[in-house]
């Protein structure tokens, strides 16, 4: 008997990772944009960054759900073991 | 295929079952295919509770951005001069903590609900359920109720089934787009927005946000519905921390409920050897989360008392009384509690814990808001300019000044600087600032060669006192001191 439990399906392992990034990238967007005037940006240093600031704004927020995300996702695949051979899914006989 | 994710009653079969059926399982759990619940309506002392909430929370909502203030929206967060306007209260960037101080208080006010009754927030004013509630609301007049949506789901896609379904569709997408609108009405400012609607002259990020938001609404409200309670709410699964068995949670009461079984209206439930509950299922089919909660205390109870409700409502039929099931702590049951001593128990220490940190922290936050400074300043040594001698001997620096005006009117400000014999300030006239601005002002600071010479090289501490000069509506002169540094060179 398997007594490993089941995983949930992959629509909610997605939604678990994305949710939560979701609301973390808020939360560092407000931190980041209460120090950082994104009129005031420069690309590595130098020239400026001459975006509209709702450009900066949406980007950053899209670029932190990502990378937020990809840390939760890495979670995921971190804490699920490998499968057994002999559990891995088989192509169903045709 | 049992597919649905029942964490607590894991079905036995599903994990060992046939190596065959396993790979169908990982086809499709791609596409989890989940029971569509179709909860009933119901009407009572909850319902209306929770339809008042449903109200109140959505004028707020649709209303707070059109009010206006001094001539500006009233409520009005708005990221590009990167200002929050909250009547009148005007917050720039270094004000973050007040930010937080509200998130701490809604967070602990959150706790001591819960602590006391569940999941009240879940229940009544999630914009979760909240919306799904009006969601629901659409779907019902239009597809009908419980039993006329199924039927209507099960049957062929006719001409009645097509224009309720489009039907349904438009309003949801109509009312999504609403949505989404008002809520980039709290970043932009709405009449512009609305201006800019009529002519489909948005910019591209307003486009964008507009639709995201839409869609999230239409998406969460009309499909997702009680999953995100269920899978995605962090809330959902960390609020058992702040139960305990005093917390009064939606309960049935299994000893007087059991055994249950149908039975006539007539019939005296002690004579046929049954409890009162008459098995009707109603509970159930009115479960926004599709559980029965005479099973107990389950995760996916969301708490907004509509089995209350429609239990009542059948007791009352029957001719029993009501409260079969009702708010009720699980002490409470379990000892047999009284209304009165249940609620002596909602005093616990838990509970005034809370409390008192929630006093504590509102406490705080309402008196640095009623004490905070009408204006801000940043003093800045001029990095590009440093220390020099002028003509006359004598040794100035330059500075760079920015003073922010919190308030609703232009204000004049004078600049004093002390710390160091005979050091001055080059300011012929008032600095003046316009409302809601900051503003940058630079200026030198001179000292004489003696006292340079006294002083002797290096930084010396200097103290700037800015001044808000007083004025008709402002009969209170304020004063900020800044600290710097005045450099004598070499």
């Amino acid at each position: 008997m398997n007594t490993t439990p089941e995983r949930p399906p992959l629509a909610s392992r997605v939604l678990c990772v994305l949710w939560p990034s979701f609301l973390m990238a808020g939360v560092l967007e407000m931190l980041v944009f209460s120090l950082v005037d994104p009129g005031s940006l420069q690309w590595f240093g130098g020239v400026p960054v001459e975006w509209a600031p709702q450009a900066v704004y949406t980007v950053a927020f899209l670029v932190f759900w990502l990378v937020v995300s990809t840390a939760g996702a890495l979670t995921q695949v971190l804490t699920t073991l490998p499968d057994e051979p002999e559990t891995l899914p088989r192509r169903p006989s045709l | 295929m049992e597919n649905t994710p029942t964490p607590i009653t894991a079905p036995a079969g599903a994990a060992g079952a046939a190596p065959d059926e396993d790979s169908v399982v990982a086809v499709v759990s791609l596409y989890q295919k989940q029971k569509k619940i179709y909860a009933r309506g119901v009407t009572g002392l909850f319902a209306t509770w929770r339809w008042s909430l449903v109200w109140l929370t959505q004028i707020l909502f649709y209303g707070l951005p059109w009010l206006m203030w001094n001539d500006r929206q009233a409520v009005l967060f708005d990221l590009v001069s990167r200002r929050f306007y909250i009547f009148g209260l005007v917050l720039y960037p270094q004000d973050l903590i007040y930010l937080s101080a509200l998130l701490m208080i809604s967070a602990y006010a959150l706790f001591l609900f819960t602590a006391v009754a569940g999941r009240l927030w879940c229940g009544y004013a999630c914009p979760q359920t909240v919306y799904t509630e009006i969601f629901m609301w659409f779907e019902r007049k239009i597809e009908g109720d419980r039993a006329q949506r199924m039927k209507l789901d099960e049957g062929p896609w006719d001409l009645n089934k097509t224009w309720r379904k489009s039907a349904k569709q438009v309003v949801w997408i109509l009312f999504g787009l609403v949505t989404g609108f008002t809520f980039v009405g709290y970043f932009t400012p709405i009449r512009t927005l609305l201006s800019e609607a009529l002519s489909l002259g948005f910019g591209p990020w307003e486009w964008f946000w507009v639709l995201f938001y839409s869609f999230a609404t239409y998406g969460n409200a009309g499909f997702m519905r009680e999953q995100v309670c269920k899978y995605m709410c962090p809330y959902a699964r960390f609020q058992s921390a702040m139960f305990d068995k005093d917390t009064l949670i939606i309960s049935y009461d299994a000893e007087r409920g059991e055994p249950r079984g149908s039975r006539s209206r007539k019939a005296d439930p002690a004579k046929v050897g049954l409890g009162s509950c008459v098995d009707c299922g109603l509970c159930v089919q009115v479960c926004p989360t599709g559980i029965d909660i005479r099973k107990g205390l389950q995760y996916e109870c969301i708490g907004c008392a509509a089995c209350i409700d429609v239990c009542d409502g059948i007791m009352d039929k029957m001719g029993y009384p009501r409260g079969l099931v009702r708010y009720a702590t699980q002490n409470g049951l379990a000892q047999h509690f009284d209304k009165q001593q249940m609620i002596r128990r909602i005093l616990r220490p838990r509970v005034m814990v809370y409390v008192a940190i929630l006093l504590l922290i509102c406490g705080l936050f309402v008196a640095s808001v009623v004490t905070r400074n009408p204006f801000r300043v940043d003093v800045v040594r001029d990095r590009a300019s440093l220390a020099r001698v002028v003509d006359d001997g004598q040794v100035e620096n330059v500075y760079r000044l920015q003073i922010m005006n919190n308030a609703e009117r232009a204000q004049h400000y004078t600049v004093k600087v002390s710390g160091l014999p005979g050091i001055a300030v080059s300011l012929t006239s008032d600095i003046v600032v316009g409302p809601a601005e900051a503003r940058w002002v630079t200026l030198n600071a001179r000292i004489p060669f003696e006292s340079a010479q006294k002083a002797g090289n290096g930084a010396h501490p200097v103290h700037f006192s800015i001044e808000r000069v007083a004025s008709p509506d402002n009969p209170q002169a304020v004063t900020i001191e800044e600290k710097s540094t005045f450099i004598v060179p070499r």
